[in-house]
């Protein structure tokens, strides 16, 4: 009896062993398995956020109504469109030019598919799009713009976008047919242009933060490019500085940039860097590119700067 | 059975996702913006040529910006814009610059300044530091000297400018002594000589009649302790640099060699060969006292105080190859600090403490690298044939040593990152520098 008490005890032992050794194997291989290419920085939003942004690429296709699924298709209209957007973010503007033969060379596989008269219509309200684009700051801002006009009776900027959200999601069932027809082809206009452009941000300089759906990697990316340091000692990853700014809702500096803390082994270095960077933010603005309907969320921006990976 | 062991584990992950979703949401709303910098450019700055306070100070004005100009430019952390770039080519000092002009040249910060000569005789030096983006004024002085000291006023405004943009000290007012070598590889004539880190104003110290090596500067006055190879035995000497005096260090048996001062300057550490082996010992230069401070059967030698006086660096034997060891200044227990393939030798403690340079032998190469005190941080700041006699400049952020391709020893400078390396201008081959304290 002892004996067979035994052996089920041992077998269970033994079982949860293997499990336990198992579960802890597979899972820490897993972690190794982790590849060390440059990391994607992923902001997390609320849902919330998420909304706004969804909206924003929703509306930003209602202006062109007509482009379908054979037009995103076609070749050098996209090309123009893309290299317009990706001039307007700064840090774009380094990456754009080594990617342009990826976008040349799919639409040149797809050319023999759609015939010239389709491109003979097409060419013609793009060209136009692309010159007005340069004016504004973002095609999707103009568009909410546009939105928020057309109900002038709320006049303030934050507030109308919220309303609009439950008022779609509420409507009867032929208003939402209504929005339902208007979703299908900005859908894949707006698919087709953002695969382009964000595969040619990926793969041109390693700036994959530069993907990051919110106005956070783009305006960290604008305040990049002007910090610049002048530091050859060592101990780079030691130094940071916090700084507060707040920001007009055309992307001005409302006021200097606050210096809240200094950290790093010299108390000289440490504050010649973080004046540097509040010169680099004041000397970057303005921040015109940051989503107007958000304001609130970047009328205050804290930032902690850092000379990691200068050496 | 395994119903149950997928279903706990799926639960068990959505618990772990859900923790680590509420556990993100809220590293996000406390998150900052992290900003981290591009890989280093050097910072673009302008500088004008200095207005002359009289219409004969203009070539007074355009010599101290070129001395500015190249300080900064070797430094390697600033990037002087040219000339011919400047939409205003003659910058008032007095008034406050358009900056919209300088922002169009990219230029991140602006020096203007003016070279005035007194009516005694004296000149004055002004300057002024902006920052082009937010037209704030940064830095300005205004000196006072003798005509013939322009360069080293202009090596005063590049400390200023430089510490100011930096944080940290300038090295640019402090000269070097090295030994120039003159004449065939079988009769070389080795002269002791003084020039400013720059290059210009060499001036030289002894006559070459003797042989001369491993000058090093006092860290606290204008003397020079070195070793020169006489008619007898080589000995130690002192030199002080404005007066020309001359002393021998001590009166040992046996050869004293690598002398090098203590930070105070009141005292000499060595060391003597005896016999087979060679010891550390410091003498004080007022009361000619000796104390022994390493007792092995090993070599020790190339000793150097770290800048409080309280550790010294040496190179040694006793573990079979020569590596680098730290021990209190008055002697005791030493500690190995370096461990890497090959030997290591001449470590110098640099002024600010933080890092000791030495030369790596090692794989067919010398090398010049840092190492932390406790032997921590090792880095290579540059390898080749042949690299030797590190010294640090002032501030501790340059190494100066001499490399020998072949025909002649020259001077290079690496910054302690390892990305800046050139050469020092000299009058012919040049070995042993050594790096003098700040003048100022």
């Amino acid at each position: 009896m002892k004996v067979k008490v035994d052996k089920t005890v041992v077998a269970s032992i033994v079982l949860h062993v293997l499990v336990l050794g198992w579960g802890l194997f597979t899972f820490s291989t897993k972690a190794f398995v982790m590849p060390e290419e440059d990391t994607v920085p992923v902001d997390v939003i609320s849902a919330d956020q998420l909304a706004k942004v969804t909206a924003g690429m929703r509306s930003g296709k209602k202006e062109n109504p007509k482009p379908l699924v054979e037009k995103v298709a076609e070749a050098k209209p996209p090309q123009d469109d893309i290299m317009g957007k990706i001039d307007k973010t700064p840090v774009v503007t380094e990456t754009a030019p080594p990617p342009q033969p990826k976008p040349v060379e799919k639409p040149v596989e797809k050319k023999p598919d759609p015939p010239k008269p389709v491109a003979k219509s097409e060419p013609k309200p793009e060209p136009k799009q692309v010159e007005k684009k340069p004016d504004m700051t973002d095609p999707i801002a103009e568009a909410l713009k546009k939105e928020e006009k057309k109900p002038p009776p709320k006049p303030q900027a934050a507030t109308p976008p919220k309303p609009q959200k439950p008022k779609e999601r509420v409507f009867d069932e032929a208003k939402i047919a209504a929005l339902l027809d208007k979703r299908d082809p900005a859908h894949q206009a707006v698919t087709g242009d953002t695969l382009n452009s964000n595969a040619a941000l990926g793969t041109s300089k390693g700036k994959a933060e530069a993907i990051v759906a919110t106005w956070r990697g783009a305006f960290a990316a604008a305040v990049r490019r002007c910090f610049n340091f002048p530091y050859n000692g060592l101990n780079a990853d030691k130094f940071e500085a916090d700084i507060d700014i707040y920001l007009r809702p055309d992307g001005t500096l409302a006021s200097q940039p606050t210096i809240v803390a200094v950290r790093g082994p010299s108390e000289s270095i440490g504050k010649a860097m973080a004046e540097n960077a509040a010169r680099a933010v004041v000397q970057c603005q303005a921040y015109s590119f940051l989503p107007k309907e958000q304001y609130e969320t970047w009328k205050y921006i804290g930032m902690t700067f850092s000379l990691k990976d200068m050496l | 059975m395994n119903e149950m062991k997928s279903f706990t584990r799926r639960r068990f992950m959505m618990a772990t996702g859900s923790a680590v979703a509420i556990l993100g949401s809220r590293a996000t709303l406390a998150q900052r913006l992290r900003i981290d910098p591009n890989e280093f450019q050097p910072v673009p700055i302008a500088i004008p040529n200095f207005v002359g306070g009289a219409p004969s100070d203009g070539d007074v004005g355009v010599g101290v910006t070129q001395v500015i100009t190249n300080n900064l430019k070797r430094s390697g952390l600033f990037a002087p814009i040219d000339q011919a770039a400047y939409i205003d080519k003659v910058v008032n000092i007095d008034a406050v610059p358009q900056f919209n002009n300088w922002k169009s040249i990219n230029a991140q910060a602006l020096v203007t300044g003016r070279m005035t000569r007194q009516g005694d005789g004296r000149l004055k030096a002004e300057f002024r530091l902006w920052d082009v983006a937010t037209g704030q004024p940064l830095a300005g002085q205004q000196y006072f000297t003798q005509p013939e000291n322009w360069r080293r006023i202009a090596h005063i405004i590049s400390d200023q400018i430089y510490e100011r943009l930096t944080g940290e000290k300038g090295y640019f007012d402090s000269r070097v002594v090295f030994v120039d070598e003159t004449g065939s590889k079988e009769r070389r004539v080795k002269r002791l000589a003084l020039m400013d880190q720059d290059g210009a104003n060499v001036r030289y110290l002894t006559r070459g009649s003797d042989l001369v090596i491993t000058p090093r500067f006092s860290p606290s006055t204008q003397e020079i302790t070195y070793m020169e190879f006489g008619q007898g035995e080589p000995r130690v000497y002192l030199l002080n640099v404005e007066t020309g005096q001359r002393e021998i260090v001590g009166n040992f048996p046996g050869m004293t060699f690598s002398p090098r001062f203590s930070p105070d300057g009141q005292r000499v550490i060595m060391s003597l060969q005896q016999g087979g082996n060679s010891n550390l010992f410091v003498m004080d230069l007022r009361s000619k006292s000796t104390t022994r401070l390493t007792d092995t059967p090993a070599i020790d030698t190339s000793p150097s105080y770290s800048p409080d006086g309280s550790y010294i660096t040496f190179e040694s034997d006793r573990g079979g190859k020569p590596q680098i060891y730290v021990m209190p200044a008055a002697g005791g227990q030493a500690q190995r600090i370096s461990f890497g393939e090959g030997t290591y030798s001449t470590p110098v403690w640099s002024p600010r403490g933080d890092y000791i340079a030495f030369t790596k032998q090692g794989g067919g190469q010398f090398s010049i690298g840092i190492i932390k005190p406790d032997g921590s941080g090792e880095r290579i700041l540059t390898s080749g044939f042949h690299n030797e006699g590190p010294t640090f400049a002032p501030n501790g952020r340059v190494v100066m040593f001499f490399r020998d391709l072949g025909p002649g020893p020259n001077l290079f400078t690496v910054d302690i990152s390892g990305r800046f390396e050139q050469r020092q201008p000299t009058p012919g081959y040049a070995s042993d520098p050594a790096w003098s304290p700040l003048l100022s």
